[in-house]
């Protein structure tokens, strides 16, 4: 990809830009943000699951079958390493609902 | 335009063929198979993941699966959580005492909907959706700038149509707003032609049309069901506020041996159009124009039409295209704006609220002002007479059917 050359007429001219961009609709700005970004990484995973399936149906041209992946039986190392790896990401994806004794962001450090 | 698995099922029927028939029969047919992969190679060259019909496919697959979910999304929240907020809004009005029936204005919607949080979940969530379908499209083609401006500037001067751009037009600032919230809206951006054709794809299958349009499938109808004029005489068409074109193209398509033009303000978008028409090899005509000052003849054309743009532009505006739509068609020819149809300053509560919320958070800037604009009665104080007893073109929508006095 060679770099854009900028002198080039694009027969555009400066929009109006909506307001939206930063509309609160929770009257608090982070939750309007945390429901933006499960809509993103909803978006994301999404993509990464089709992604699967087209490499699935690509490998089934290549004689590895969906069957296959299915019937597909890990190690004991392979099942070990692959726990690990699911119980890092429940912890990082929901181990903050466990979270409890919220302070006010204000508040000042406690006495010792 | 041949679609990438078209060539590659011609191919290999070809080369199957071929090993089955006589030595020279079977010659002439690998060659053909030769030129059919040749012309996949160009086409691939130019289309790196290949074309699906009449759709440019998009540039890679994750943008592709990202804008499947998008509207895959969009489908879930109509059936969903546009349910539950018209529930919500329905709970709304019986605690508030609100006659369901009572007419209603945009201001009353507002005083009301920030006090359900279902109301809220819903308008977020379709306002997240949309805002990251349209990044996702403008990050693509912005990234890949060089790749789609030298496709652009290459087909500029290229026909089977004619491309006509005005870089010193002074654009209204009517026409300047990012309608859709669509970042850089019709005139900002260079791809806005680019970034609305896949954007809009995914707005027919989540609204009350469910129904998908990557094939032109919508315009194509509208167009079949358009009037002609009683004499049957049609040499000249003219589709104003065409946008990126696939009306106008759909017209050319119905109407080959006439004189088609599509006319807008975007310059991006008309580019695209023009660019778009020669893939298809369409012989339309596109030009960077106002709709209500078109520059082209008395009675020049036998159709006049449009494709759901009044509601974008202010209501003073419409009025002057119509006057300017007065101007153009010649006696006994058809004038036909589609559109949605009219409702008021006021509607029913629910009606209204849908309206605020397109009005509002889809950025439909003008929307307002189209609705409280008496359409078909402006049109016939103006020289046209209203076919009445003609169905819609679009259903759902208005029926437009006039005749030029």
């Amino acid at each position: 990809m060679t770099a854009p050359d900028k002198t080039r007429q694009t027969f555009t001219v400066e929009a109006i830009p909506t307001d939206l961009t930063n509309g609160a609709f929770f009257g608090n700005a982070a939750v309007d943000n945390t429901v933006s970004c499960l809509v993103a990484l909803g978006t994301e995973l999404w993509a990464t699951q089709r992604r699967l399936k087209v490499i699935e149906a690509v490998m089934a041209t290549k004689g590895i079958t969906p069957q296959m992946i299915e019937q597909y039986v890990p190690t004991a190392e392979q099942s070990a390493e692959w726990e690990r790896d699911r119980n890092r990401f429940v912890d990082m994806a929901f181990g903050a609902l466990a979270d409890d004794g919220f302070r006010p962001a204000s508040a000042e450090f406690p006495k010792r | 335009m041949i679609g990438r698995r078209q060539l590659f099922g011609a191919a290999t029927a070809s080369v199957v063929l071929a090993s089955a028939l006589e030595p020279q029969l079977a010659q002439a047919t690998q060659q053909e198979a030769l030129a059919a992969a040749a012309q996949l190679d160009k086409t691939l060259a130019k289309y790196p993941r290949g074309v699906d019909g009449r759709l440019v496919r998009l540039g890679t697959l994750h943008l592709e699966s990202q804008h499947d979910f998008s509207m895959g999304f969009r489908l879930v929240h109509n059936r969903l959580l546009r349910q539950s907020s018209q529930q919500a809004f329905q709970r709304l009005l019986e605690r508030e005492e609100i006659d369901p029936a009572t007419p209603f204005t945009s201001d009353q919607v507002r005083d009301l909907i920030g006090k359900d949080p279902m109301i809220i979940m819903a308008s977020k969530c379709w306002l997240a959706n949309q805002r990251f379908m349209w990044k996702a499209l403008q990050d693509h083609f912005h990234e890949h700038e060089d790749f789609y401006l030298s496709q652009m500037d290459a087909a500029d001067k290229v026909g089977p149509g004619t491309l006509e751009l005005a870089p010193t037009m002074v654009v209204p600032d009517e026409n300047r707003h990012e309608i859709h919230i669509q970042p850089g809206g019709y005139v900002g951006d260079p791809f806005a032609g680019h970034i609305y054709h896949h954007g809009t794809n995914s707005f027919y299958v989540g609204t009350g049309m469910r129904t998908r349009n990557d094939q032109d499938q919508v315009h194509i109808g509208t167009v079949s069901r358009l009037p002609l004029p009683a004499d049957g005489k049609v040499r000249r068409i003219l589709d104003y506020g065409c946008g990126m074109g696939q009306f106008t193209v759909a017209l050319k398509e119905r109407f080959p041996d006439a004189e088609v033009w599509g006319i807008d303000i975007g310059g991006p978008m008309v580019r695209y159009g023009h660019m778009r028409a020669n893939q298809l090899n369409v012989g339309a005509n596109f030009a960077q124009r106002l709709a209500q000052d078109t520059k082209f003849p008395d009675g020049y054309f036998d159709i006049v039409t449009s494709y759901i743009a009044h509601h974008e532009m202010p209501g003073d505006v419409t009025l002057k295209v119509i006057e300017e739509a007065r101007r153009l068609t010649r006696r006994g020819g058809v004038y036909y704006p589609v559109d949605f149809i009219t409702g008021g300053r006021t509607g029913t509560p629910q009606g209204m609220f849908s309206r605020w919320q397109d009005h509002r958070w889809n950025n439909e800037r003008w929307s307002m002002e189209y609705h409280a604009v008496d359409f078909n009665a402006e049109i016939a104080k103006r020289g046209f007479q209203h076919i009445s007893a003609t169905k819609p073109a679009l259903p759902g929508f208005g029926a437009r059917h006039f005749v030029r006095a």
